[in-house]
């Protein structure tokens, strides 16, 4: 093609490299108004296309001192110019004419481009500093063109005042002139080294796709992936819900497989970190459903109910023997030592329980009433931890004599004891029989050796054992049962529902309440009780409660008999002289194997479900210590809070909720009070509450994203997903429409 | 008279500016405004200017733009309005209407694609569609004879002889988005060259009329005649246009035809548009070289100026043209049109090019081919299509 003529001044052609929202074409213009101000003929113009931000364009520009009358693109530019770090590349100089150059926004000196450029003339000015230095556009997308004008007229041998002209002309002003006068003033220029390269022509495009052709699924020849400044990514999060959970349970996943309904897969998740769904089931707090984002949006998922009905519902895997050598003592068979023995098993150790009762389950048999854990449960969970080949030594108490000979006898030792130590109160000197520790009261009942009829009862406390205590009493016959709380019912440590049903059962809660001291008056009993309200927070976060001091503060209440449930403690009597807790997990300065700690006994979180997970933990401390590996996670993944969801995706559905045996006939036995979401119309509500899960932060392959993509670039592979990168945008609309946050926008 | 760098859009809104603001001695001036790419440009500075007597009217579709140029243009105010592609084919009802209401209402045609699929590019089938709507169609070949012929076609359109709207063409992206050096005309100029705009059957309370109600054959046929016998004036009342426009502004506009080296030419090639501006160059050198080609610059395409184009072909013994534009089923539109004008030469191979349908970058070594093609044809043969690579 002809570019210049015979004779007059050559006209001068150059193109531009840049990508959307760099200012590439203003750049094209400003080059021609300099030209134009001089009274030369100029033209410039940009190829468009996408017009969208970051998307790769070129624009040309010619100058002349006659009548321009080619508007083809130019094809042999005399001179090159890139926006864009990016798009530095051999083929920017493919059919740039020999002593062109190429006036490139680069961080490196000219020189450390002679590999890739050689026998070139090169310039090189740092654009992108310049112009974030002087606010020109954003981090992403900084907007160089005015800073690469003033690097282009120097080169082109322009004078300063040219530059300042068609700024001027162009309304540009401020930090422009500053970004161009610094360019003018930096760009350096340099002949490079070496033999110039052949640069291959890219070979002409094939023949497009006939319309009807069958396979016109084929992807546009166009890789518009170099046009991203973005891309997206899939990771998944860790939902609220499980990280929430106490004992490590995947609490996103079995409650997706129920809703599946696949209960023996829901089953199986569960117990990968718990032996006791069917307890937890029943008697967890359930923090995760405090955690559960849908508690933002409607209600909570049922999370509780969920695990029950996953136990009680799903068939277990059978049970493996131990394989290794290595033999672990376990002593304690509360949920700490049931959980780490169950762990223990799975890992291949032989382990031994040591049970100072009768039988397994420590506080869960002892302190738990059957109307909220019916001992049947229990024991097939506690069957199938066994059925691990797990060793059973009951009525066998371990002191520290008994402990240090432990050490010597198995290769590692949990103590897992729990609160042994019972926190009393002193009220004064009565006859026996009237004060009791809610602790021994309920296990007596469970025994079935207590009768309380007719008589009135009262309550101290305001934890489990307070409800359990006084809902048990209120079901062998106590007339009526108060319970006194020296704090408000906000404060109380109590399950929240554990208060409700004992409220609906007709039990009396006295909040701001502390007892003072018994005196007998005849037959009856009375108990001095003095108001209290709250002071401020103590170390716990909760208010302290402190004595309202008037003249009717104190006050008295007739009764029969007086429950106390004030907590307990760990018993440390069973740790050796000179033994040295570290990290309240691992025990030091003994000769034997090592010990650790776990349970209530080592952190009094007061929960099954912290218990199963310091059981747990300690399985991984021994097997750690024993082998070397590690099987702790490593590294946390971030928690999916509301603030990472899209919530506009879903719809409200209220909550599917248990059964409860009626409040009047609970008062007279110890049937199980909740009766299961299965109770009623077989597997059908759980599968549904299950549906209500949003599956925060996990991908559940709903499809969204592909369904949303404009590109079609997405693609389902098994349960995952591949991105096509040599095509996709960046646009986004996959990450705004993924519902749970999986897909995140990274900057490239 | 400013020299300016500026793109066509920019040119031609500030032309139509300034002939609308030319009539505010009159009854002013109204523009129907609608975007679309390429020429949303023109109707953003329409919108952003002020008329001393007139007033830009936002609405919702191309089709109320034409609507609010034909209620306008009824008023007796000069009217004009821009679109492109399938904008215009949504205006298309109201562009009929216009032209057999006679109302002389100036459309810019910013020629693109028609999609789908959808294509920003150049392709002059978008105006050629309406080639039967009995408008004038002006095509440009660049900023300067967009400038020109936009007051050309507004002082044509107004003449009493022929009240007929014109549509002029130009290029979407290489001219309309292209920056170039032109010269614009102040706004005495233009005063002084468009007379007020007097539309002599516009809508008068003292004078009630009904238009475009139901007519009988004879009489449709008769105004359909009467149109006719308007198109066949415009090359003499054109003609005396720019003989006024010369005598105003020192330069002389293209009129129906543009011709070079056609004289002696044995060879001569048809184009319009930006490709025929290459075309030129491409003539150039090959007369360099000492070959007899020529060429033509269609301009005028309706009426279509069939005397003047047997006249500048009268030596030819072949005639290649080229069509940006394509009708399925027949062939390139120019094509057929010279095809018309030539009927009867049976001494003349004529044979049709479609090419850079799209937009595709036609250079002048893909003009270069096709001229080696045409002279080395022994005989006509059907379109021939030319790929053009970008």
């Amino acid at each position: 093609m002809q570019t210049g003529r015979a004779g007059g001044c050559r006209m001068i052609e150059m193109t531009i490299h840049g990508r959307g929202g760099q200012g590439g074409v203003t750049l094209a213009k400003l080059i021609a108004t300099a030209a134009f101000l001089r009274g030369r003929f100029a033209q410039a113009f940009g190829v468009y296309a996408a017009e969208r931000s970051g998307a790769p364009l070129q624009a040309f520009i010619r100058i002349d001192d006659e009548e321009i009358t080619n508007h083809n693109q130019v094809r042999e530019p005399d001179h090159v110019i890139v926006l864009d770090r990016t798009l530095i590349a051999p083929s920017v100089a493919s059919n740039l004419k020999p002593d062109g150059w190429l006036i490139l926004n680069a961080s490196s000196p000219p020189e450390a481009l002679a590999s890739m450029f050689p026998g070139r003339r090169v310039a090189a000015v740092d654009a992108t500093s310049i112009a974030l230095a002087h606010s020109l556009g954003t981090r992403t997308v900084p907007i160089v063109n005015t800073t690469m004008f003033g690097a282009v007229l120097k080169v082109l041998n322009e004078p300063w005042e040219a530059v300042e002209a068609a700024l001027a002309d162009l309304k540009f002003s401020g930090g422009n002139l500053k970004a161009a006068r610094e360019a003018y003033e930096r760009v350096r220029g340099a002949e490079l080294p070496g033999e110039r390269a052949v640069i291959q022509t890219k070979p002409a495009p094939a023949t497009p796709p006939d319309l009807l052709d069958e396979d016109l699924g084929r992807p546009s020849p166009i890789r518009t992936g170099s046009w991203a400044t973005r891309r997206p990514h899939r990771r998944n999060l860790l939902s609220p819900c499980s990280g929430a959970c106490p004992a490590g349970n995947d609490i996103q996943g079995f409650v997706q497989a129920v809703a599946a309904g696949r209960s023996d897969e829901a089953l199986a998740i569960l117990l990968e970190t718990t032996p006791l769904p069917g307890v937890c089931g029943r008697v967890c707090p359930a923090p995760c459903m405090e955690a559960c984002n849908r508690s933002l949006f409607d209600e909570p998922i049922q999370i509780r109910d969920l695990e029950r009905y996953a136990a009680d519902h799903g068939r277990r895997p059978s049970p493996t023997p131990p394989w290794r050598d290595e033999r672990v003592a376990v002593i304690g068979s509360g949920p700490a030592g049931l959980g780490a023995a169950y762990h223990l098993a799975l890992l291949g150790y032989e382990a031994t329980i040591f049970e100072g009762g009768d039988e397994l389950g420590g506080l869960l048999r002892t302190g738990i009433p059957a109307y909220r854990l019916p001992p049947e449960v229990l024991d097939s969970e506690i069957d199938y931890i066994v059925q691990h080949g797990v060793k059973v030594q009951t009525r066998c108490f371990i002191d520290r004599t008994r402990l240090l000979a432990l050490t010597r006898e198995f290769e590692a030792v949990f103590v897992a004891t729990g609160l042994q130590q019972i926190r009393s109160l002193e009220l004064g000197s009565l006859r026996p029989g009237v004060v009791e520790e809610g602790i021994d009261f309920l296990d007596r009942v469970r025994q079935g050796e207590v009768s309380l009829r007719g008589l009135r009862v009262v309550v101290i406390g305001g934890g489990n054992t307070a409800m359990d205590a006084a809902r048990s009493a209120l079901r062998v016959g106590a007339r009526s049962v108060r319970v006194l709380y020296r704090r408000s019912r906000a404060e109380m440590p109590a399950i929240r529902e554990e208060i409700e049903e004992a409220i609906e059962e007709g039990i009396q809660l006295e909040e701001l309440v502390a007892p003072l001291h018994l005196r007998h008056v005849g037959d009856e009993v009375l108990l001095t009780c003095r108001r209290m309200m709250l002071g401020p927070p103590d170390e716990s976060g909760r208010r302290t409660p402190v004595p309202v001091e008037t003249e009717d503060s104190d006050f008295d209440v007739v009764c029969d008999r007086v429950i106390l449930a004030l907590g307990q403690s760990a018993d440390l009597s069973i740790l050796p002289e000179g033994a040295e807790i570290r990290d309240s997990e691992r025990l030091l300065g003994l000769s034997g194997a090592p010990v650790f700690l776990g349970g209530d006994f080592a952190t009094n979180d007061g929960t099954v479900a912290a218990a199963i997970g310091s059981g747990r933990r300690a399985a991984w401390h021994i097997h750690r210590t024993l082998t070397g590996e590690d099987l702790f996670p490593r590294g946390e993944r971030p928690v999916a809070g509301y603030e990472r969801m899209h919530m506009h995706i879903f719809t409200h559905a209220p909550a599917r909720r248990t059964p409860h045996l009626p409040a009047t006939r609970r008062r007279r036995t110890f049937e199980e009070v909740r009766l299961g979401l299965d109770s009623t119309s077989g597997v059908q509500p759980a599968v549904q509450e299950a549906g209500r899960c949003m599956s925060c932060g996990v991908c559940n392959q709903c499809d969204r994203c592909v369904t949303y993509c404009p590109e079609g670039i997405l693609r389902r592979n098994g349960d995952g997903y591949n991105f096509d990168y040599d095509y996709c945008k960046g646009c986004g609309v996959c990450a705004s429409e993924c519902p749970r946050g999986v897909i995140y926008m990274a900057e490239l | 008279m400013p020299r300016v760098l500026v793109t066509g859009n920019q040119a031609a809104g500030r032309t139509l500016a300034m002939a609308g603001e030319a009539n505010r001695t009159a009854r002013g001036c109204c523009a129907g405004a609608y975007p679309i790419t390429p020429q949303t440009e023109i109707i953003e500075y329409l919108s952003a200017h002020s008329f001393s007597k007139g007033r830009v009217v936002p609405v919702e579709s191309e089709h109320s733009a034409m609507g609010v140029c034909i209620g306008a243009s009824l008023a007796g105010a000069r009217s004009f309005t821009a679109s492109s592609a399938n904008g215009l084919s949504y205006m298309t009802e109201n562009v009929f209407a216009a032209g057999y209401y006679r109302l002389p209402i100036v459309l810019l045609a910013v020629n693109r694609t028609l999609g789908p699929p959808w294509n920003i590019w150049v392709d002059q089938g978008d105006s050629l569609a309406l080639r039967d709507a009995a408008w004038m169609q002006f095509y440009t070949d660049s900023h300067q004879d967009l400038v020109d012929t936009i007051l050309l076609a507004f002082r044509v359109a107004e003449d009493r002889r022929i009240l007929l709207p014109a549509l002029v063409a130009l290029d979407g992206f290489v001219i309309s988005h292209t920056q170039m050096v032109v010269d614009l005309p102040t706004q005495e100029q233009v005063d002084a060259y468009l007379p007020p705009c007097h539309v002599p059957h516009r809508l008068h309370t003292g004078r009630p009329m009904t238009f475009g109600g139901l007519t009988w054959p004879r009489e449709t046929a008769h105004m359909r005649h009467e149109i006719q016998e308007a198109m066949l004036r415009v090359p003499e009342v054109l003609t005396e246009a720019i003989d006024e426009f010369e005598k105003l502004f020192g330069r002389r506009p293209v009129g129906a035809l543009e011709t070079c080296e056609t004289t002696d030419a044995s060879t001569i090639m048809v184009a319009c548009n930006t490709m025929a501006r290459t075309l030129r160059n491409l003539v150039k050198h090959r007369r360099e070289r000492g070959e007899r080609l020529g060429m033509i610059r269609v301009k005028l395409f309706r009426p279509f100026p069939r005397q003047e184009m047997r006249d500048a072909t009268a030596t030819a013994q072949r005639v290649g043209v080229l069509d940006r534009n394509h009708s399925p089923g027949s062939g390139g539109i120019f094509w057929q049109e010279v095809a018309a004008s030539l009927r009867g030469r049976s001494d003349l191979l004529l044979q049709d090019y479609v090419v850079g349908l799209g937009g595709g970058d036609v250079t002048e070594d893909c003009l270069s081919g096709i001229a080696d093609d045409l002279s080395s044809r022994s005989a006509e043969a059907e379109p021939v299509w030319e790929e053009v690579a970008l």
